[in-house]
């Protein structure tokens, strides 16, 4: 097992384990983390697991983790790593079972001192007009066809079936298309589990929550995003439902028999994959991508149930109730981007299974209203703890591959938190400290208790310091919607 | 020699002593949760695969938070075919046909009987009853570490769950 014993001090926030450390290792691990996360990273399988990642064919530049890293399957959570476009390698373990796992974060101009007597029946609403839970579906039933629609176009479907407006479209990533989906390479199990999903939160660490701005720390940003402090805002945080996991599920078993016809040798075999150039590597890719337009469209119809939510509760009663999309990040996806690597403009694809891309001021990728002041990113904290808006940096660009966290990492096992933490004394807790939670089990809520959890702040200090990204503004959460 | 090791070999020889095998199950096969950070994992043991396979049923069922259905098992009967490259991709395989059912058709089976071949294939005759609601989602079951093992009572495997 590493042990920090093992790793290279870069900085107060970078760490290396070089490649002398294990035979099989074709790039470095860069470790962005300060000193007193790193303790919470050796309790676990989390640093085995990325140098387990570097054996990958077509690597560049280094695996990265980031500070809210810990254990996964395969990649660890927190991981970001590039290969070559296109001889080097996919990996669906890379990418993770819920594909496009991801966030957005709606800004309005509605005070909380104008909101706050209404907060009861928001919660009530929103629980009420988005579908959540285990198992539970969302309002519509879709053909195999419309699922078909779904993944070809992403949030373009969604605006057609009066979901989504163009502002919304332009301030998700890629649009909220993903190029190359073609539901030819989804199973048939994908596609079914596709028809009653679309709109559905689903349960575990997804939820729907609304924030106050308590605090501004980049005033241009922020008011590019139309973030005002004092104000209410909204996260949803979900991502592809049955439907990614099935796609997963079925090329990583399908990937098994891939990795001997490539004579690749793999550390585990959750990390197989194929050459991107190859016939499993492009299957792959077409599939994820379907994947991936879906849970936009999942997040864009989620966000259109929460605006009739708003409009139910507040129409009539307050000035101004209308949700503006901030933004969208993935932060379980593969993406072909160019970067600079060695000195070289180079096409990779970059894997981010918990992370956050980040680009910086200047990126092509960006609508004109974030070019000035970079992507918005956005990390949300444990249930009951801060979120952070932060922006993409230049230094992230050349030092993360544009990348960045995606919310606390958790320290404590499920079990554990169930153990030591009752979802009723907590749910209380929660109360006293203005919290409205709405969750759909005691113990699902211990076991996404705050405890169970790093410190996001110390989170966003070691990113910040890093200078991988830099804050614009804290959110207090007030109401969660859990399933 | 453990006590278990020792029993296993006295029923290997005197396969008429049934009755030690019954006072034995719950060291034959089993289940047991391991600690992970952030997913669910599952150490599974048992005298041979055919009950390593069912045993591994067992304990994703208790991770999706079914227990046995009061009701029993009587409404479907359901024979399935399996083939796979080795052993570790038939579990996967196995796990992943029962969990399908489960989270698409709201189907709880019991496995009423196995065969696990030297080929990599299996054959289960199952029962399965409609259930209301499970209080968990599993997302994929893993090939993370995935390696049956041969110990001295029998296989056992330890299993990740995406959730």
């Amino acid at each position: 097992m590493v042990s920090t014993t093992d790793l290279i001090k870069i900085s107060d926030y970078e760490w290396e384990i070089p490649t002398s450390y294990r035979a099989d290792m074709r790039v470095p691990v860069r470790i962005f983390s300060s000193e007193i996360l790193l303790k919470d990273v050796a309790r676990d399988k989390s640093l085995e697991q990325a140098v387990n990642a570097c054996a990958l064919p077509g690597l560049v530049g280094s695996v990265m983790v980031m500070p809210d890293m810990h254990q996964g399957y395969g990649f660890p959570i927190g991981g970001v790593a590039a290969t070559r476009y296109p001889d080097g390698v996919i990996s669906p373990g890379g990418i993770g079972y819920d594909i496009n796992c991801g966030v957005r974060l709606l800004g309005s101009r509605l005070s909380y001192q104008e909101g706050k007597r209404h907060l009861g029946e928001l919660a009530n609403a929103l629980n009420q007009f988005c579908p959540s839970g285990v198992g539970t579906g969302g309002h519509h039933r879709l053909s195999t066809r419309e699922v078909e629609e779904v993944c070809c176009n992403g949030s373009r479907w969604a605006k057609e079936k009066g979901f989504a407006t163009d502002q919304d479209l332009r301030r998700t990533e890629d649009g909220g298309q993903l190029p190359g989906a073609d539901p030819q390479f989804l199973g048939p199990r994908a596609l079914k589990r596709g028809t009653e999903q679309v709109g559905s939160l689903g349960a575990g660490n997804h939820f729907i929550e609304i924030d106050l701005v308590s605090k501004i720390f980049d005033e241009e940003a922020a008011s590019s995003m139309g973030l005002n402090e004092g104000d209410l805002a909204l996260q949803i945080h979900c991502g592809s439902r049955g439907l990614g996991h099935q796609v997963c599920s079925d090329y990583v078993k399908s990937l098994q028999s891939a990795v001997n016809r490539y004579g690749i040798h793999l550390p585990d075999r959750e990390l197989v994959c194929a050459p991107m150039d190859s016939p499993e590597g492009e299957a792959y890719l077409a599939a994820m991508a379907c994947a991936a337009n879906y849970a936009f469209v999942n997040r864009q119809v989620l966000s259109h149930y929460a605006r009739e939510a708003f409009e139910s509760v507040l129409a009539g009663r307050v000035q101004d109730w209308h949700l503006h999309l901030v933004y969208d990040v993935a932060h379980n996806i593969g993406k072909i981007e160019t970067h600079q690597i060695d000195g070289m403009s180079m096409e990779v694809c970059v894997h981010r299974k918990g992370a956050t891309r980040a680009f910086g001021p200047g990126t092509k990728e960006l609508p004109s209203e974030y070019i000035k002041t970079g992507q918005p990113v956005l990390v949300p904290g444990s249930m009951g703890t801060s979120s952070w808006v932060l922006r993409g940096t230049s230094e992230a660009m050349g030092r993360s591959l544009g990348s960045c966290c995606h919310g606390a990492g958790r320290v404590m096992s499920r079990s554990q938190a169930k153990k030591t933490i009752w979802g009723e004394e907590l749910l209380k807790q929660l109360k006293r400290d203005g919290i409205q939670i709405q969750a759909g089990s005691m113990a699902g809520l211990a076991e996404e208790a705050p405890a169970a959890y790093k410190d996001v702040d110390a989170v966003i200090e070691a990113v910040t310091g890093a200078g991988i990204a830099a804050k614009v503004a804290q959110l207090k959460p007030l109401v969660v919607i859990k399933g | 020699m453990s006590l278990v090791t020792l029993l296993t070999k006295v029923l290997k020889k005197y396969p008429k002593l049934c009755i030690l095998k019954v006072m034995m199950n719950d060291k034959l096969a089993g289940f047991e949760e391991v600690s992970h950070t952030a997913d669910l994992e599952i150490k599974v043991w048992g005298e041979d695969l055919s009950s390593l396979f069912k045993a591994a049923a067992d304990g994703m069922f208790h991770l999706s938070g079914i227990e046995d259905s009061e009701e029993g098992f009587s409404a479907v009967k359901e024979t399935i075919s399996l083939d796979a490259m080795d052993n570790e991709g038939l579990l996967i395989l196995f796990l992943e046909e029962l969990l399908y059912r489960l989270t698409e058709d709201y189907m709880l089976f019991s496995v009423d009987k196995i065969s696990v071949s030297n080929e990599f294939s299996l054959k289960a005759k199952l029962r399965g009853t409609q259930i209301r609601s499970y209080q968990r989602d599993i997302k994929a079951v893993t090939y993370h570490r995935l390696n049956i093992r041969e110990t001295e009572n029998g296989y056992e495997v330890n299993i990740v769950f995406d959730i």
